[in-house]
């Protein structure tokens, strides 16, 4: 039942992502996943370890979504010179 | 308690910890981390509330509050309640300094939560009610629709005098 209703969440978020247009749009809907995923390794495994697992893969999705949208930022502001 | 009434009240108990523990923190007024303020003028360029996009952006770019009741509530699942609760915030905290957030908003609300499943346990919430009830949660805020959203977190970011002066 748990597990049904963080799947169907997972999807929905990932149907969402694949129909956004905006590339800070879809960095959201990725954070939809990212809790999910997270959610669903802990019910799965269940086991101490299993949480140490999600609760590390939860911290670093969030690192990378960081360093994903700065670089989005800096390529907007980019300025190509051999234009 | 019967499953689904349980999911309900976990969803809406996690969803008033880490919106109200995340405006008090001051996320919505101004971007923790850098990758918040890309997310936040994104969501302000498609008709948001910058304010709520910042808080989304931050959402999104460090653990905050909905991370740690997320993670919280794995832990007292996976582990036990509360010592599952205290490796969680342990573990946020250690996340928010990787990611450069100088905040505290992420551990204070792996603890309140931990609180509250250990106090709601003895009415029957069980952590799994939890962890469903913040998935529903987050999908309010960041999976529904973004520019509704983060008027909503605009609207209770100016009622707890946390809106941001940015332009």
């Amino acid at each position: 039942m748990i597990m049904e209703i963080v799947g169907i969440i997972i999807l929905f978020a990932a149907v969402r992502m694949l129909l956004a247009q905006d590339r800070t749009e879809r960095m959201v809907y990725l954070n939809v996943i990212g809790f999910g995923m997270s959610a669903l390794i802990a019910l799965y495994i269940q086991t101490s370890f299993g949480a140490i697992i999600a609760i590390t893969y939860f911290v670093m999705s969030t690192l990378s979504s960081n360093a994903i949208a700065y670089s989005i930022g800096r390529v907007k502001d980019e300025i190509i010179l051999d234009e | 308690m019967n499953e689904i009434i349980g999911i309900i009240i976990a969803a809406v108990i996690s969803w008033l910890n880490f919106v109200l523990i995340d405006t008090w923190m001051g996320l919505p007024e101004a971007p923790g981390v850098k990758g918040a303020e890309v997310i936040g003028r994104g969501i302000q360029k498609r008709g948001g509330d910058l304010a709520g996009g910042f808080f989304q952006g931050n959402i999104v770019c460090s653990p905050d509050a909905s991370a740690g009741t997320l993670l919280a509530a794995i832990g007292c699942f996976a582990i036990g309640i509360p010592e599952g609760g205290f490796v969680a915030a342990i573990l946020v905290f250690f996340g928010n300094r990787i990611c450069a957030d100088p905040g505290y908003a992420g551990t204070t609300g792996a603890l309140t939560i931990t609180v509250i499943i250990a106090a709601t346990s003895y009415i029957g919430l069980t952590p799994e009610m939890f962890i469903a009830g913040m998935m529903i949660a987050i999908l309010t805020i960041q999976g529904l629709h973004h520019p509704s959203s983060s008027k909503l977190l605009g609207k209770i970011a100016k009622k707890m005098g946390r809106y941001t002066e940015i332009k």
